[in-house]
């Protein structure tokens, strides 16, 4: 179009959107003008004057017609026609607030659950971390290998491998490494252990995130063989303990053991690649390395930690970036061979190359079993959403059969179908808006609990802050218009008009469409199908917490001692360790403590065990060595089967005793009696340590793995700190950790410092996947459940309304309760048993996909089953008890006579 | 009976445009000067010629104004504007086109 002609036709569009009232009156003149002129015409060429008016009228063929055809040149008519349909829509919906309140609440429910869980799937797998220049461009480095011919993929390399990587693999590619870990900053009593990341200077290559104050380091900071002792703050933390204040550059902060001087703050919501807590402190990869093991990291492959990331410059594959750095990586492993032939893997068989994985490590090929199950569970929030549209659907069909005679009259009255349906649609997309709002509300509020499940310590963002969800949240919305909109719009377009102007609403009872008990059935198998799967996880979660672990959780807490920098002999620190025991013991509300070699799940240390008459020991499984005082298994609430546990006695002087596990005895001696029997431990060369005795079985690596063995050493003949504590409260360990932390620094000389957790906080994470699939699908199945039974309620109810005149000639003609109560249940509960059939044959169909994720759970249990079966029926007989108790109550006189 | 010969469609426009190239006119006039102009032949009906009005109002092609009419009365008056001269150019030129072949095909000799 010309622009000349915007000239005369802008103008008039915004007329007719903002003066309508004044267009339209002057329609109005214009056509009344016309009509007078042709009826005066009409009576001088000879008409009487009401045929002068009538033949006038006729000819110009329908005043309202025409005044319609008019509105439909102006270009501005859908939008009116849309705002007119929302006014009219928000004005049926006033009308009936308990319809309008069912469905936007199913909808939200069914929009929330969608919300909240894609914004923790994005956080844990999709979103591109904040900053990062090229997101597309930026991947998680991997190892992969043979070793005793099967794979193996590492993501953690250690130091001296990222180097070789990062001088070997060309300039188009920046490689970075990175490693977060709880590190102690401060000093003496302020110091906490808090998430530090150790960064190569190229890590910050990677970002386009200025510094909010100061510099990031530079590579001659971050340098073999220590780096410098420079530190960037966490913004929040920046915030949080400097206030602020612009003058933290230049101060000092000690970190671990080094005192580090402060030269800038990264920007605010910068936290690096992963979900999760954001780091206080960032520090140059190599001063973390010296600082932790001084001396030569640069050359030890062993010791693995960082994690590696690689971007590729503009012109570089990621394939021809993986075949650079596969080069790479195996001129390394030649170079660790050269340097430590007898430690490693012969290059030929291990087959070393690289793999380009996505950002996020749970997205890559080591993500844990979480992951999976956020995506099942996100695949139940949209399964949730379909229960919720099946039964907004229902309701609106039962909502357009009611209004049967309003559409019919309307049809009759001239509205065209098109317009009708337009109406319709309108309506549902205006309940999916007002329901889509209600669940952003809804995830806002309830999502950040979920995501606490899922991420821990993820407290930067809100859950719908970010436009991705809402964008989720909103097509979710819009998929939820379509499809409750169209059911009744299909149904607006059949009606036979005559018929239904004649027999009004009651009509939809006799040929009630096959629709609705054909979404009833959808939902309710979907519901019997969430349900099993809530029974399944909870089952696992029972037996995870179930599995005699061998010793208590609750009311213990993990003590760890740092003594950073104070130079001690390891004598002197297990006699600090002793004393740090005593003094535990005395505080009040602590009932025993003991030293540790190791806490279960952190890793166990494999010293060697040597048994005479036995030659191949490894074979019978893993042996951990774990050691205490005299009140260690008091402490840890492990029972002695048989003898003795530790005593005082058992000193450095006596003779060397162990404890074994009852497992451990079994599989040494099988048949034979432990007691006294003797072990070597180190070295088939040490004199016999004897067993004293036999304790319970315990799991200290994985829950499932039953060839786990563990013996227990006296801490007097253990022969060295540990650098671990365990201390049992009277109560709840989580409520005394801090009284116990302060008595304990109390004891720490110079800059060193203990930690204080609950031995929940390293167990609970053990359990997390079957505890997250437990929760969520209970809450989803219950949800999914409650939808089921409103929706089977109301359209019963509903069923049942429209049938009164058959229920009063029913019992009019002698018809019993039972009866009437039983032709009603009977629907319901026949639904019911459908659903429970389909969704049973679904999930057995279905079972072998969740079953890696259950815990000693077949995915076909039959408890489950009919527990799932009996509730369901339960919900469908409640479902239409109360209708048909309704039905039992007709009047027959009077809902013969109404209508 | 025969009816009033209907107005070959889509020529509604540019009739329309052609009675507001001689001056401005309200509705009815326009109406009463087809019937004039055609003999009777070209009969709008008069409800389909607001819609038509409106619409090339609504294209830009013609304006309207409120004016006193002859009777005295308030009336709507199109005018055409410079566009719509341009559209009347080219509408009349297809139409001479299309008209053309018409009378060709419809003067071949039967055989």
């Amino acid at each position: 179009m010309r622009i000349e002609r915007w000239l005369y036709t802008l103008p008039l569009r915004l007329r007719s959107l903002f003066q309508r009232g004044k267009v339209e009156q002057e329609l109005r003149d214009e056509l009344r003008d016309h009509l007078e002129r042709q009826i005066a015409a009409n009576e001088s060429a000879g008409m009487s004057p009401a045929d002068a008016r009538t033949v006038a009228l006729r000819d110009f063929g329908g005043i309202e017609r025409r005044k319609d055809e008019v509105r439909e040149t102006r270009g501005v008519n859908l939008v009116e026609q849309l705002m007119r349909d929302m006014a009219y829509a928000a004005r049926g919906l006033r009308r009936a607030p308990g319809f309008t309140l069912a469905v936007v609440g199913t909808l939200a429910l069914g929009v929330g659950a969608n919300a909240a869980m894609f914004g923790i799937v994005d956080r844990l797998l999709f979103r591109p971390p904040a900053f990062l220049r090229e997101p597309g461009h930026v991947h998680r480095l991997y190892e992969a290998f043979t070793a005793d011919r099967t794979g193996a993929t590492r993501v953690n390399l250690s130091y001296a491998r990222y180097r070789d990587l990062a001088q070997r693999s060309p300039g188009s590619l920046t490689v970075a490494a990175f490693s977060v870990m709880h590190i102690a900053v401060g000093d003496g009593d302020a110091a906490r252990e808090l998430p530090v990341m150790a960064a190569s200077a190229s890590y910050f290559d990677l970002y386009d995130a200025a510094p909010a104050l100061g510099r990031y380091f530079t590579s001659a900071e971050d340098s073999v063989p220590a780096g410098a002792p420079v530190a960037v703050l966490g913004y929040g933390y920046w915030q949080s303990q400097y206030g602020g204040r612009r003058d933290v550059i230049g101060q000092r902060v000690r970190v671990n053991q080094t005192l580090c001087t402060i030269i800038g703050v990264a920007p605010d919501h910068f936290a690096g690649v992963e979900a999760g807590e954001a780091p206080v402190l960032y520090w140059p990869l190599t001063t973390r390395a010296a600082d932790a093991r001084p001396g030569a990291f640069a050359a030890n492959y062993g010791w693995r930690w960082p994690e590696v990331l690689v971007m590729r410059h503009a012109g570089i594959s990621e394939a021809t970036a993986t075949t650079e750095l596969t080069a790479a990586l195996r001129v390394s492993w030649l170079t660790q061979a050269s340097a430590n032939p007898r430690n490693s893997l012969a290059i030929g068989a291990a087959k070393p190359h690289a793999l380009l994985g996505p950002v996020h490590l749970q997205a890559g090929p080591l993500a844990g079993p979480e992951t999976r199950v956020v995506t099942w569970v996100t695949g139940v929030a949209a399964i949730v959403l379909l229960i919720a549209c099946a039964n907004v659907a229902n309701l609106l069909l039962v909502r357009a059969v009611s209004r049967r005679r309003e559409i019919a009259m309307r049809l009759a009255l001239g509205a065209s179908r098109g317009r009708l349906i337009r109406q319709l649609l309108t309506e549902s997309l205006l309940l999916a808006a007002l329901g889509g709002i209600a669940g952003v509300v809804l995830a806002q509020w309830g999502g950040g609990a979920i995501r606490a499940l899922f991420i821990r310590g993820d407290f930067n963002s809100p859950t719908v802050a970010d436009g991705r969800t809402l964008v989720v949240a909103s097509v979710a919305t819009l998929v939820a218009a379509v499809l409750t909109g169209l059911a009744p719009a299909m149904q607006a377009l059949k009606p036979d008009l005559a018929h239904s102007l004649r027999t009004g609403a009651r009509q939809a009872g006799a040929e009630r469409s096959r629709l609705r008990p054909a979404l009833l059935l959808f939902q309710t198998t979907l519901s019997v199908v969430l349900l099993i799967g809530a029974g399944l996880f909870v089952r696992s979660l029972l037996n995870v917490r179930g599995m005699p672990l061998g010793y208590d959780i609750d009311p213990l807490m993990v003590i760890t001692d740092n003594t950073r920098g104070v130079k001690t002999s390891g004598a002197e620190l297990a006699s600090l360790e002793a004393r740090l025991a005593q003094v535990a013991t005395t505080t009040p509300g602590v009932v025993a403590a003991t030293p540790a070699a190791s806490v279960p799940f952190w890793g166990f240390d494999d010293s060697p065990v040597f048994v005479p008459g036995i030659d191949s020991l490894s074979e019978l499984g893993t042996f951990g060595r774990q050691a205490g005082n005299a009140d260690y298994f008091r402490t840890l609430g492990t029972r002695i089967v048989r003898g003795r546990g530790f005593d005082a006695h058992d000193d450095a002087h006596a003779p060397r005793v162990a404890v074994v596990s009852q497992g451990m005895a079994r599989a040494l001696w099988p048949g034979q009696d432990a007691l006294g029997k003797c072990i070597r431990l180190d070295a088939d060369t040490m004199p016999c340590t004897s067993v004293v005795g036999v304790a319970q079985d315990v799991r200290v690596r994985s829950l499932k793995n039953q060839r786990e063995y563990l013996y227990y050493v006296p801490i007097a003949q253990y022969g060295d700190a540990t650098g671990m504590l365990f201390v049992r409260s009277s109560g709840d360990a989580s409520s005394s950790v801090e009284t116990v932390r302060r008595a304990l620094q109390g004891v720490m000389p110079g800059n060193s410092y203990v930690t204080a957790r609950p031995f929940s906080a390293i167990v609970d994470p053990v359990m997390a996947s079957w505890r997250l699939g437990a929760t969520m699908f209970v809450t989803f199945g219950m949800l999914a459940l409650t939808l089921a039974a409103v929706g089977l309620y109301s359209v019963i109810a509903y069923g049942v309304a429209q049938r009164r005149q058959e229920f009063g000639v029913r019992i009019a003609l002698g018809a019993g309760i039972a009866d009437v109560l039983q032709l009603v249940v009977g629907e319901g509960v026949k639904l019911g048993l459908a659903g429970v059939t389909l969704g049973i044959v679904i999930a057995i169909a279905g079972g072998r996909w969740i079953a890696p994720l259950l815990f000693d759970e077949a995915p076909r249990d039959m408890l489950v089953f009919s527990a799932v079966a009996a509730a369901l029926m339960v919900a469908a007989f409640c479902a239409s008890l109360f209708p048909a108790l309704r039905a039992t109550r007709v009047d027959p006189v009077q809902s013969l006579r109404a209508d | 009976m025969s009816r009033p010969t209907d107005v070959v469609q889509g020529t509604l426009d540019l009739l329309i445009l052609k009675m507001l190239a001689l001056r401005p006119m309200n509705g009815w006039d326009i109406s009463q000067r087809l019937k004039q102009h055609s003999n009777d032949v070209l009969r709008v009906s008069d409800g389909s010629l607001y819609p038509a009005l409106h619409k090339l109002e609504q294209e830009g092609w013609i304006e309207a104004e409120w004016r006193l009419s002859d009777n005295n009365r308030r009336a709507k008056f199109y005018t055409l504007t410079r566009p719509g001269r341009r559209q009347l150019d080219q509408e009349r030129e297809s139409w001479t086109r299309l008209s053309n072949a018409i009378s060709m095909v419809v003067r071949l000799k039967e055989a």
